[in-house]
């Protein structure tokens, strides 16, 4: 388990990097999606149901849509070549750099005596989803409620307004 | 004291979902007339109630107070809750007053779009408001989210080039911010078994942890992660084009406060954790971070050719001074923290109110379009000098106090190297002000159609703002004075 999860944590930076360097938006939000999955993979690791759940669903879910809305309105971008070369050059030592922070990250997050095994108290885990949302999250309560409505607006602000205009 | 927590609850959380619902029942036409006045409305009571909370907190002598009238949430040892001490109760004031301005700028720059604006705003405020209440890490990444989405939609608002643009690049470094954030959430709670802030600091001040570098890695993520909310170097890279994308009023809550919210309030709780517990290596690394962000932004501001694109990374560079008071880990440096975070809101407000009404006049930003509009636009150049030299930190303006508090706390913590570095980067920030009066207010006039400054919401927001910077400046040894006789310095 030691292993997979800290191969993991390096895919996630490693693809947070990659994510900001990429030029295309659909690129870019298709290795967001991922990262979100593969957190979401790392809190089910560590035994964190609850916040795996938020994060597959918010992250993952909501604003993947939202982005891929963004996506959809922006036009496709023209093909420019000073705007290529000027990117393939910014990009050009990218993957030196993206397999220097892998062998670094493994390196410390090797050597660095992490212990990630799950050592919170057992009955903490056998609560039900009842007794977290209900009791122990309340103020997450308001927080959902607020992101649905955040929700709804988008597809007014995104599509609704968009139609009419 | 019940009721009027019970107050409390309502305005800072039930006050804008009442708004929402209110504004979405009637006719739309009706509806948009009520907008602006709705939107003053909600900030100025939300600043009047966090004033409240600091006389309530000093009446009842108590560090902070939670809310358990309009709903029990203490069912559970561990539950989530909001609670209102020092910190979020200026935090929450801020919130409102930069609110306000926004309101008062949206009413001549996005009347078109004025319904979808203000409900995402209320949505914005519910996310900031839930933040600075919220007493859990969790929650504070739920809440972020609210925000997130929120600043993304009001970037977006109008579906322009630009505006999507600067939107994009605000929603991938904020996912990428969030996942880091939950990640090092979830490595504290391995380690403690609990997000909450008292447990934590409870738990290291006993000593109760034994696995180091997991908090240390934990501690990364969380650092790196604010970080990128709050747009310091090299994380910066999305808030030049988000501000210079966004709508003018948009730009006002991005740069007064919701950068400062969604990063910087969240460090400042980190560092009241664990700082004062020290972990001292976390102070070297955001010290590192800041000056970057203090020298970086002030340099790169100096070379800007657009009026808003100047101020986004002036933001960088006095954000990166309110994370260099954070990062000496003393009282002192915490104060003065706090005070530039009131600052910075204040005098950034007033400059992008000032950027609002030239676009209104001009529809341009850039320095090539602007210049001479001192005759035409005195309100908008006279607050203008005002903002700009307390944002450089001259005396007797607010910023003056809170950045020659961050100077003595970095020079007792840090060294004399740090703090004159510090200090030498305010000739930047200088000079970048100077650069902004010369290209747009000062100079030769353009030749261009009449252009009349308007007596509307924005020049009352930037008058008002100005007494602010001004009055707090001259009553600052006051309140100094007042702190001393509390004991808190």
């Amino acid at each position: 388990m030691q292993g997979i999860l800290i191969f993991l944590l390096i895919l996630l930076v490693m693809g947070s990097v990659a994510c900001v360097m990429f030029r295309s938006k659909v690129k870019a939000a298709i290795s967001l999606a991922l990262i979100s999955v593969i957190l979401s993979i790392i809190m089910f690791a560590l035994g964190q149901f609850w916040a795996a759940i938020f994060e597959l669903s918010v992250c993952a879910g909501l604003v993947t849509v939202v982005f891929v809305c963004a996506v959809s309105l922006t036009r496709p971008d023209r093909h420019n070549q000073e705007v290529e070369e000027a990117y393939h050059k910014k990009v050009s030592g990218l993957p030196v750099f993206m397999v220097i922070l892998g062998i670094g990250l493994m390196i410390i997050l090797t050597m660095g005596n992490f212990d990630f095994s799950v050592t919170v108290d057992a009955a903490a885990q056998v609560r039900t989803f009842n007794d977290v949302f209900w009791n122990t999250r309340q103020a997450d309560i308001i927080g959902q409620i607020i992101i649905i409505l955040a929700g709804a607006f988008a597809v007014v602000i995104l599509f609704k307004e968009g139609d009419k205009a | 004291m019940s009721a009027s927590l019970a107050t409390l609850v309502y305005a800072f959380i039930g006050l804008p979902l009442i708004a929402i619902v209110l504004l979405n029942l009637p006719n739309r036409k009706f509806a948009e007339k009520l907008c602006i006045g709705t939107g003053l409305f909600v900030c100025i009571v939300q600043m009047a109630t966090a004033v409240i909370a600091v006389l309530l907190l000093i009446e009842f002598n108590k560090a902070s107070m939670s809310f358990s009238q309009f709903w029990d949430m203490h069912v559970a040892d561990d539950a989530a809750y909001f609670s209102v001490d020092f910190l979020s109760a200026v935090c929450l004031f801020c919130i409102g007053m930069v609110g306000a301005v926004s309101f008062a700028a949206a009413g001549s720059t996005v009347r078109d779009k004025i319904l979808n604006y203000t409900n995402m705003m209320m949505v914005l405020l519910l996310g900031m408001n839930g933040i600075a209440l919220v007493t859990d890490l969790f929650s504070v990444y739920v809440f972020l989210e609210i925000s997130g989405i929120a600043s993304f939609l009001l970037i977006a608002l109008y579906r322009d080039p630009v505006g999507l643009e600067g939107a994009f690049k605000y929603l991938v470094m904020s996912a990428i911010a969030s996942a880091f954030i939950l990640l090092g959430s979830g490595l504290l709670f391995l380690e403690f078994g609990s997000l909450r802030f008292v447990v934590l600091e409870e738990m290291l001040q006993a000593g109760v942890y034994n696995n180091p570098p997991l908090v240390w890695l934990a501690l990364f993520f969380l650092v790196a992660g604010f970080a990128i909310k709050s747009g310091n170097m090299p994380f910066h890279g999305w808030l030049p084009d988000a501000q210079t994308g966004a709508p003018s009023p948009v730009s006002i809550m991005l740069s007064g406060i919701v950068e400062q919210m969604s990063g910087t309030y969240a460090t400042m709780r980190l560092i009241d954790i664990f700082l004062l517990n020290k972990f001292t290596v976390v102070n070297i690394g955001m010290m590192l971070l800041a000056l970057l962000s203090i020298v970086l932004g002030a340099i790169a501001a100096v070379g800007q050719t657009d009026f808003k694109r100047t101020l986004a990374y002036s933001s960088i560079s006095q954000i990166g001074y309110i994370v260099l008071g954070i990062s000496c880990g003393t009282v002192l440096g915490y104060v003065g923290a706090v005070l530039h975070f009131f600052n910075h809101s204040t005098f950034k407000s007033t400059l992008f109110a000032n950027a609002a009404a030239v676009k209104n006049q001009l529809h341009s930003t850039h320095y090539d379009d602007l210049g001479g509009l001192q005759k035409q636009m005195p309100i908008a150049a006279a607050t203008s000098v005002i903002a700009g030299l307390s944002t450089a930190g001259l005396p007797p303006f607010a910023g003056f106090w809170s950045k020659l508090l961050i100077i003595i706390a970095v020079w007792q913590t840090q060294g004399a190297f740090v703090a004159s570095v510090a200090l030498l980067a305010s000739i930047f920030t200088l000079a970048y002000f100077l650069r902004i009066q010369h290209k747009v207010f000062f100079g030769p006039e353009k030749q261009r159609p009449a252009v009349k400054e308007p007596k509307d919401g924005i020049a009352i927001a930037s008058i008002a703002l100005s007494v602010v910077t001004i009055g707090f400046g001259i009553l600052f040894p006051v309140l100094l004075l007042a702190l001393q006789t509390q004991g808190v310095l």
